[in-house]
């Protein structure tokens, strides 16, 4: 199992500053909850899709196609029960709370494929580097994008860890969820014992390279807002301002939907 | 609060932030297999650890949990409802060690382990509690912006964390404890007492968190009950009192005593072993 999200590819979307980025990410949750019409919602997947293949990074979508199926059905199926509209379809599912339901799910879809994408093009040292010019304090990223580098370290130990218990005879893969993850358990305490164990020696290799010595600091990896950014920033400002304007003039809504 | 914010001078501290927050996310995101409601919740067995990360590195396990759980968002669920994920996660993490000392008098044992019946009671209590307050924070907010229905994911947040919690947090707390505290990594231990907040307020801090987790817990299921489909401000507004009053309550949480009391024994037994 690859942990890592990020595909290397030499596209416009992944030169792109990861602020323009991170802007593109918060316009992408924002986008979907303008609209309740389904259709409306369709046409935004669409765009987020077309920006996906354009960075070369529809193929991470693979990886979580199941779990997006599944929130489209789930979520569907649920507000079809606990909303309700004027037009009965069956049993006691409306065709609104329906729509409704397809809409919602949607937006779901919209927003966790928008944050793969986010993902799919930007390193760790960029979402470190693009919180830092945000404003966010440099500690704060620091620990951000280390976590986000320790994790297929912390995965790999846990790998380690369990194919040492396997070759002592501990069977991981036979029984129902429940006795799987019983067994799993074991292996919890060695891996945060493993992890933290290296807490000092990092905190003092850190310290030793000058770690929080000075207020400002340079870095390795050089980020600017270029022409394009400011291209994309305006583009997807006027289509999110489009997108409201139109919702204010009373299209992109669902009309006899109640809650 | 001024311990969480205090905390990011010590690089110690921010080590402890980034490695519990890969802990986190590395258990997370291998049980996203085990699906409880597809796409929206699993099995979490991780739940016990930020619990578990609070006792032992105080602010720094709640920033790890809280981070911790947005990178295993990352890994297929990043959406708006992180945003609750990561402020639900935080006092998950949060409210177990700010609400220790408050059942402990000063001259008592206060290491923040389960080794006694009182510190097991009290361990049980303090999940349960962080549990409904996190299960609060996540729950209202998908219902706030129409993810999903408040009274299911409710009781859906409260059940992992509870039971994962109480069930596996006391094995995590007993085998860790020891070893933390000999490498000197307990939270009590690196951040100093000035960086601490007060305790003159501990108390009715103390009052507030529980008022509101079960204030908010009631009109919660009550609204969820009547209002049942997300998004129409029932829930949304109902709550703000309750989560107010668990905010300030956890501002007015003081640990001051608490650090004070571990600096006072480790000199005590500083003493002994030079006598």
């Amino acid at each position: 199992m690859d942990p890592s999200l990020y595909l290397d590819r030499d596209t416009w979307v992944h030169r792109l500053d990861p602020r323009t980025k991170m802007f593109l990410l918060v316009g992408m949750f924002a986008l979907p909850f303008v609209f309740l019409n389904p259709l409306y919602e369709l046409a935004v997947l669409a765009l987020v899709l077309f920006f996906g293949y354009l960075a070369q990074s529809l193929t991470n979508l693979r990886r979580i196609w199941f779990i997006l199926l599944t929130i489209l059905i789930v979520t569907t199926i649920l507000w079809s029960i606990v909303g309700s509209g004027r037009t009965p379809l069956f049993l006691f599912v409306e065709r609104e709370a329906l729509l409704y339901g397809f809409s919602n799910a949607l937006r779901i879809v919209i927003t966790v494929i928008a944050g793969m994408f986010f993902l799919s093009t930007t390193r760790n040292e960029e979402v470190g580097i693009g919180l830092v010019r945000l404003g966010i304090p440099y500690r704060f990223a620091f620990a951000v994008s280390t976590a986000l580098r320790l994790v297929p370290t912390v995965v790999a130990t846990g790998l380690t860890i369990g194919q040492a218990q396997r070759s002592r005879g501990l069977d991981l893969e036979s029984g129902n969820i429940i006795q799987r993850i019983r067994k799993h358990l074991p292996l919890l305490v060695p891996v945060f014992v493993t992890t933290v164990r290296s807490t000092n020696v990092f905190s003092m290799a850190l310290e030793s390279k000058g770690f929080g010595a000075r207020p400002e600091r340079t870095y390795f990896l050089r980020t600017a807002m270029s022409g394009r950014d400011a291209l994309v920033i305006m583009g997807f400002g006027a289509l999110l301002a489009g997108c409201i304007a139109l919702r204010l003039a009373g299209y992109g809504g669902l009309e006899g939907f109640s809650s | 609060m001024k311990e969480v914010f205090a905390m990011w001078r010590h690089t110690q501290m921010v080590v402890l932030v980034a490695l519990s927050a890969a802990i986190y996310a590395a258990v997370l995101i291998p049980f996203k297999g085990f699906p409880i409601i597809p796409g929206y919740i699993e099995l979490r067995p991780a739940n016990a650890f930020p619990i578990v990360f609070g006792l032992l590195f105080g602010p720094a396990g709640a920033w790890g949990a809280a981070i911790g759980n947005l990178i295993g968002d990352f890994f297929g669920t990043l959406s708006l409802g992180s945003i609750g994920g990561f402020v639900g996660n935080f006092f998950l993490a949060l409210l177990p060690y700010k609400m220790w000392s408050v059942f402990f008098r000063r001259d008592e044992n206060m290491e923040e382990n389960v080794d006694s019946g009182k510190k097991f009671g009290v361990f049980i209590l303090l999940v349960l509690l962080a549990s409904a307050v996190c299960s609060l924070i996540i729950s209202w907010w998908a219902d706030l912006i129409g993810l999903f229905p408040f009274l299911l994911f409710f009781a859906l947040i409260v059940f992992n964390n509870a039971i994962m919690g109480g069930v596996l947090g006391p094995i995590l707390l007993l085998a860790l404890y020891p070893r933390i505290k000999r490498w000197g990594l307990l939270w009590t231990e690196i951040v100093e007492p000035e960086d601490a907040s007060s305790s003159r307020l501990q108390r009715t801090g103390a009052i507030l968190v529980w008022v509101g987790a079960i204030g908010g817990t009631i009109v919660g299921l009550i609204l969820g009950f009547i209002q049942r489909a997300p998004g129409n401000l029932g829930v949304g507004l109902g709550l703000i009192p309750f989560l107010l009053l668990i905010l300030v309550g956890s501002f007015m949480l003081g640990v001051r005593e608490q650090v004070e009391s571990v600096e006072e024994s480790m000199a005590a037994e500083g003493e002994e072993s030079r006598a």
